[in-house]
């Protein structure tokens, strides 16, 4: 046994040594700014090509847009663009002195190779801009380059100045390096494959690596055109647990955290040495109903529904730090908005509404959700509440692509999705709840919130349009209002119950951090003190 | 007799393709079956129909799924593995990335369950029914029946947020990222090839927590066996007659349990490992690790099958190569199966 004896100490001796091994433990270094976040979504690079939310974060950093808006006060601000002119027939910018990170001049013709890109490449990119008429057929002529700083756009009949200035503003308006680019051209994909895992733009940083559902890694572009950042990296790293994510930055381990539970964001709620940003989006999380499904095609039916459901118990016990009641589809801050209508819970009007409607014993339907946080938990609760009115609900759970095949397909009765608004604008928020111009199944505009929910609204498309078109802002905000009353009144198929939310922990060494509505931060000011 | 053992080895192998074949198949077919949408996934929720169906064809969605089937083989059989649609890199590279990376997690976890977990069974087996044995029936017990999630979360909680004895979640705290070259994937490895010791022991902070932790799942199964194995050895004549000639107890397990149980533990061994390769994915997704689990995970989230079918056949090779090298192990370790087979 002496021998066994010995190895025990051999192994003991070993555990000490690994216990006791070189410090390793440090706060992350003052010139490095790292997030914990999920990559698992980020799909693509190219700004053309990828919209999911993470990615917008990383776009913001990497590429200059012609404009960009306050996160704050929404009010819009030149990136290249160093000054624009508006007249009546379009915007004219004058673009700054500018290099991307290859070293190539930032010019008219790098702006409009990328304007053009998203129109040719057309993907989910592309649907924001082409509602108000630019499309791969008209963007050449509708979009030129003046001289070699000056490019102009042409307004379309269906669009006024700030509503495309706010579009442009967004990661699809990220100015690429055509020169760059046109060098990785395979298939005529316009350098797609190879942007979607490389950069080439002029931004305060170029990426290093990507190593999906790892790290994405940001090194100064030290050609930008604005000031120097105090930063040298910028890391994104893929935290996908929670509860791992919080305790690292309670270590210090990340320095923001930006894709925790609700709970988690509340542990930090007053903690010192951290703070909450909670950043309100425009968007919303919704109720789809399915309005070519029997009973959902009764106002009165979806009237029971909309009366049926506790939106402050949800908002208070799910929601929390991710978003607050609201029916109205502009949030309840923003220019132009109305006040919510009583939409609360009223059990006694709701059964009463069903019986009017021929369903006095109520009926059963299903709800399709995301099975994420906190869309899974609002479902079950409006499960629940839908039993107070008659309504036997079973709640269906999916991973994100088979709930979006179904919601595009029509195939559901409820289902809950979340909205992004189109532009920091009463009208742009409405845009995903009034706009449907054809509602026909040939039309198969899948892509469009109103016409997956069969929801025909052809008078408020029209309001929509015709306040779209409207140059005077008095007139138009006038319109906003007019719209959002006429759609409360219109028993809507698809409708807001919450403003959403998203909240950022911060570690207070970091400072100059703000949150954008659209998640395109910026992070080239900003700046950390030494650790405690 | 050469000639028999190579037509048995040609059968072994013979029934290996067929069984990766119809593991291919089901996969396949699953995957196509499975409401996902991988072209949603690239052209984005609001994409028109037009964009829609063009990115479905240039992915070959719109063909009938046998066609669809026969044009991955004959590009599997290439060596063409496709693109992934997650990353956009070939899936051959993103699995020579990945693969790594679980292959150094599963090692270290094999390791220190076959290190722990056979000594632990074998005493609980010569201290049969004492406080011992019992101790090491719980202590399996609860590695066997507990989530390895909630292992890991609570781990994390002591060992890294409250003890700071190990790194947090990540291979390697996140500043020294991407300062060692990537020579064999195994960051251990590389970073002692590299001569970078920072690198080095930050690696080996953040990678013993979730090893310990699958391996104690690991060991559960590891210690119960080799109980029941010992156990089954200690009354055999020749364990009695070694005692009756007064051999210690070291001697009799070195010199002669171990030579007797080591055909049944490797097979043991070899199944706690291809489940640990394979078995990872939680402890990935706890420890933010980039291995094969999670990059399946995520992959089979958004329909991207040309990922998830060669993950599969990559773990399913590996668990039927693991068999195979089992089987050998038990004719190199076994003289009567070597005479049976000759």
């Amino acid at each position: 046994m002496k021998h066994f004896h010995s190895r025990m100490m051999a192994g003991a001796a070993l555990a000490v040594m690994l216990a006791s091994a070189p410090a390793v433990f440090a706060a992350t270094p003052n010139d490095q700014l790292v997030i914990g976040t999920s990559l698992a979504q980020v799909l693509s690079l190219d700004p053309q090509q990828g919209t999911e939310v993470k990615t917008q974060e990383i776009l913001a950093n990497t590429y200059d847009r012609l404009i960009s808006f306050d996160s704050k006060t929404n009010e819009l601000q030149g990136q290249l663009a160093e000054s624009w002119d508006v007249d009546d027939t379009g915007i004219t910018f004058h673009l700054r002195d500018a290099q991307f990170a290859s070293g190539n001049p930032v010019t008219a013709n790098d702006v409009v190779f990328s304007l053009v890109r998203l129109f040719k490449l057309d993907q989910s990119a592309a649907a924001g801009l082409k509602t108000f008429g630019y499309n791969a057929e008209t963007a050449e002529s509708l979009i030129t380059a003046v001289d070699e700083k000056t490019v102009r756009i042409d307004l379309t009949d269906d669009v006024v100045p700030e509503a495309l200035l706010y579009r442009l503003s967004g990661g699809v308006g990220s100015v690429v390096d055509s020169v760059e680019v046109m060098k990785h051209v395979v298939n005529n994909d316009y350098g797609n494959e190879w942007l979607r895992t490389n950069t080439a733009g002029s931004g305060p940083f170029v990426l290093r690596r990507w190593s999906p559902n790892d790290i994405v890694m940001l090194e100064a572009n030290p050609n930008f055109w604005g000031e120097p950042s105090t930063l040298k990296r910028v890391l994104f790293r893929h935290v996908p647990e929670s509860q791992a994510a919080r305790l690292m930055l309670e270590r210090g381990d990340i320095d923001i955290a930006n894709a925790l539970t609700a709970a988690d964001v509340r542990y930090f709620d007053g903690k010192e040495g951290f703070v909450i940003d909670q950043v309100k989006t425009g968007g919303f999380y919704a109720l789809a109903m399915n309005a070519g499904h029997e009973p959902l095609d009764n106002p009165l039916v979806r009237q029971a529904i909309a009366y049926g459901i506790d939106y402050q118990g949800i908002g208070d016990a799910i929601l929390g730090p991710y978003g607050r009641p609201r029916n109205v589809p502009v949030p309840e801050d923003w220019e132009g908005a109305i006040p919510n209508p009583d939409w609360s819970l009223q059990p006694e009007k709701a059964r009463a509404l069903l019986a009017e409607a021929g369903y006095p014993n109520g009926f059963s339907l299903t709800i399709k959700t995301i099975a994420q946080a906190p869309r899974v938990d609002m479902a079950t609760a409006i499960q629940a509440n839908l039993a107070e009115i008659g309504i036997t609900a079973r709640v269906i759970q999916g991973n994100g692509s088979d709930i979006v095949a179904a919601h595009r397909a029509r195939d559901f009765d409820l289902l809950i999705p979340q909205t992004s608004a189109a532009d920091p604008t009463a009208l742009g928020a409405l845009d995903n709840f009034t706009n449907n111009p054809d509602n026909s199944v040939e039309a198969n505009n899948a892509g469009n919130f109103v016409w997956r929910s069969d929801w025909d609204i052809p008078e408020l498309n029209t309001l929509r349009q015709e306040a779209n078109r409207e140059r005077d802002p008095a007139t138009r905000l006038e319109m906003a209002r007019q719209l959002q009353e006429d759609f409360i009144a219109a028993s809507p198929a698809v409708f807001p119950m919450f403003e959403r939310f998203e909240p950022i922990v911060v570690n207070a060494r970091v400072e100059g951090y703000s949150g954008h509505p659209w998640s395109l931060t910026r992070v080239d000011a900003v700046t950390k003190t030494d650790a405690n | 007799m050469k000639e028999l053992s190579l037509i048995a080895l040609g059968k072994r192998v013979g029934q290996l393709l067929v069984s990766l074949f119809a593991l291919l198949v089901v996969t396949f077919v699953i995957g196509r079956l499975l409401p996902t949408d991988p072209v949603g996934a690239i052209v984005g929720e609001l994409a028109d129909p037009a964009t829609y169906a063009a990115m479905r064809e240039r992915l070959g969605l719109d063909l009938p799924i046998y066609q669809q089937f026969w044009i991955y083989f004959t590009s599997l059989l290439r060596g063409d593995l496709g693109t992934a649609i997650l990353t956009g890199n070939p899936v051959a590279q993103d699995l020579s990335q990945a693969f790594p990376a679980t292959f150094e997690l599963a090692t270290l976890a094999v390791l220190i369950s076959t290190l722990i977990g056979v000594p632990l069974g074998m005493l609980a087996a010569f201290f049969r029914d004492s406080w011992f044995d019992q101790f090491a029936r719980v202590i399996s017990l609860i590695g066997h029946s507990i989530p390895v999630f909630w292992f890991g979360i609570v781990g994390l909680v002591i060992f890294y947020a409250v003890l700071s004895w190990v790194g947090g979640p990540g291979r390697v705290d996140v500043y020294l990222e991407g300062l060692v070259e990537p020579r064999t994937g195994l960051l251990l490895v590389d970073s002692l090839l590299a001569g970078d010791m920072e690198v080095f022991w930050n690696a080996v902070h953040h990678i013993i927590l979730p090893a310990c932790i699958l391996a104690y799942s690991a060991m559960a199964y590891i210690t119960r066996m080799t109980r029941s194995f010992t156990l089954e050895q200690l009354n055999q004549d020749y364990v009695v007659a070694a005692r009756a000639k007064g051999a210690s107890d070291l001697r009799i397990v070195i010199g002669h349990l171990l030579p007797n149980i080591a055909v049944q533990l490797v097979t043991v061994l070899a199944i706690s490992y291809g489940g640990l390769l394979e078995g990872a994915v939680v402890t990935e997704v706890v420890f933010s690790w980039p291995g094969i689990g999670q990059y399946m995970t995520n992959a089979l989230m958004i329909g991207d099958m040309n990922a998830v079918l060669a993950a599969t056949l990559i773990i399913g090779i590996i668990f039927m190569a693991l068999n195979f090298l089992s089987d050998m192990a038990y004719l190199l370790l076994d003289p009567r199966t070597r005479e049976v087979t000759a």
